[in-house]
């Protein structure tokens, strides 16, 4: 028994095979070097199974990549960078909303837009840049005093580089959301309800109209203004900000999301649309990160894990129930 | 031999790898004779890829416990060293299966927050490939264009952070450093050899 190999010298090689096949499917010859490899023990296809196991186990926290990016930043930009958006954020406010309403010379008009499915980068002028969404549209147009953003559809981002002297201001429908040098998501959803997503520092969101106060928003704060009620802000975690911002990267991200949901998001960017008609299985719900225009690799792994049916063809893709399990034991 | 399909091995990332701290517990507190608690968890896995389905477990912590078990029963009978104390220890065994799991509620999200921070423990080449490779979504071959190395390269941090992340979940999932004070256990009394490596997994802590 001593000369028995080790557990450890077997999981080292199990390690190589599951890095192998993490790098694409193998060939017929290292296929046959991988099946003699496992026939000579049978704690080998254990310990690659595990190795396996473990490898795809990691594919699944990619979602809580988020974590991982906050927890970097946080130690390379330490306290005092926060500090400094505080005291910008706050000088800034004394400037008040009224500037929004005074225009000088207007600078020109530019038009950006996304058709479904498609995401983009614009840098601006001023060294800002804006990401606009899937079927999204916004007008840009800086003046000496103000950097205005109107989003006609959809949602975008915006980095906004630091000027107090002259606010940036996005406004969609009657919304106002001023900012100075900040990180901030505004869209509106197809229900008309308008979302106000901010990442870092401070922005300001008021009504054109003006009969309310504006409301201030800190980092890592979302507002939900729908028609007919007060808009309602709410504290939300930096990796769920993060998550949401998911898009930026092609991809859509889920936690504890059911699958209703998941194909309405999936329908934001894709034609090809995701079918449920049973209730019990639209109710079920799904973590994980999954690129944004391919809802059939969103619905294949979906029905892999949760174990359902799926039937595809070019428009729509359906997820149902499985058949009872068939008793082997 | 039997292969091991992709959905034996999601099967097994899903269902099967977060009870392996539990069971390794349980079997370093209870083993008998020179039996090596990695080999039995090997063979343990083994047989799950084996199985024609496993649509019929409905349990798959109890059904690991139970393969395990009787992967021990195998390697008594084959030595033919089946003391009363061991059938004794065994039928202990068989009663815990049925305890409830409080770990099982820890749930997915923390599980996998380990993993991330281990990740961030990584050496820095390999934490990179890693942070490309499973945060990013991207394949080896993306990876090895984005920084500029051979994609053998790329594969070569992938199996060490595998197994590195192989080696924390043996150990408890405290980084994967301690990799062989497990078996000094053996050599102890038996009586004693329960204090002992319930100790074992903390003292890597500090």
């Amino acid at each position: 028994m001593s000369d028995r190999e080790t557990s450890g010298a077997i999981d080292d090689t199990a390690a190589l095979w599951a890095a192998r096949v993490d790098r694409g499917p193998l060939s017929n010859d290292e296929q046959s070097a991988l099946d003699a490899w496992l026939d000579a023990d049978p704690r080998r296809l254990g310990a690659y199974a595990r190795a396996r196991a473990i490898d795809l186990r990691l594919d699944q926290a990619r979602v809580f990549g988020a974590d991982l990016a906050e927890f970097q930043e946080q130690e390379k930009a330490g306290p005092s960078r926060r500090g400094l958006i505080g005291v910008g954020a706050t000088a800034a406010a004394g400037v008040g909303v009224a500037a929004v309403l005074l225009r000088d010379k207007l600078g020109p008009l530019t038009d950006y837009r996304t058709r479904k499915g498609e995401i983009r980068v614009v840098p601006l002028a001023d060294g800002s840049d804006l990401t606009l969404n899937t079927a999204s549209e916004v007008t840009v147009r800086y003046s000496q005093a103000q950097r205005d953003i109107r989003l006609i559809n959809g949602e975008a981002l915006f980095n906004v580089a630091k000027n107090p002297e002259r606010p940036f201001v996005v406004q969609i429908d009657d919304m106002l959301v001023r900012a100075i040098g900040t990180s901030f998501t505004v869209g509106r959803r197809d229900d008309g309800s308008l979302r106000v997503l901010v990442r870092e520092g401070v922005v300001e969101v008021s009504r054109t109209g003006g009969e309310h106060a504006p409301v201030r928003l800190v980092a890592n704060t979302r507002l939900i203004a729908a028609a007919g009620v007060p808009p309602r802000a709410a504290a939300i975690p930096p990796a769920e900000v993060t998550r949401d911002l998911a898009w930026r990267e092609g991809m859509i991200a889920f936690e504890d999301t059911s699958l209703a949901e998941a194909a309405a998001e999936f329908a934001r960017f894709s034609d090809t649309r995701i079918v449920i008609e049973d209730p019990e299985v639209s109710s079920r719900t799904v973590s994980g990160l999954f690129s944004a225009n391919n809802p059939i690799g969103f619905a294949n792994a979906v029905a892999l894990s949760l174990d359902l049916t799926i039937t595809a063809d070019a428009r729509e893709v359906r997820l149902g129930q499985a058949a009872p399990p068939h008793q082997t034991s | 031999m039997a292969r091991l399909s992709d959905i034996r091995a999601q099967w097994i990332a899903n269902h099967v790898l977060a009870h392996e701290p539990a069971l390794r517990a349980f079997l370093s507190a209870r083993r008998v004779v020179h039996l090596e608690v990695d080999d039995i968890i090997q063979e343990t896995y083994a047989i799950l890829v084996g199985l024609e389905s496993v649509d019929h477990i409905q349990n798959a912590k109890r059904y690991m416990f139970q393969t395990a078990k009787s992967v021990m029963l195998q390697h008594l009978r084959r030595a033919r060293i089946v003391s009363i104390e061991s059938v004794a220890e065994l039928d202990r065994f068989g009663l815990a299966i049925d305890e409830p799991s409080p770990e099982h509620q820890a749930g997915d999200r923390q599980e996998l927050r380990r993993v991330i921070a281990l990740i961030t423990r990584l050496p820095e080449k390999c934490r990179q490939v890693f942070i490309l490779r499973k945060m990013d979504g991207l394949s080896q071959h993306e990876v090895s264009e984005r920084l500029g190395v051979s994609e053998s390269t790329v594969e070569k941090h992938v199996a060490r952070g595998l197994r590195t992340l192989m080696e924390s979940l043996r150990t408890g999932g405290n980084g994967g450093s301690g990799a062989s004070s497990h078996s000094e256990a053996s050599s102890q009394p038996q009586g004693e050899r329960r204090k002992i490596h319930v100790r074992s997994g903390d003292q890597r802590r500090h």
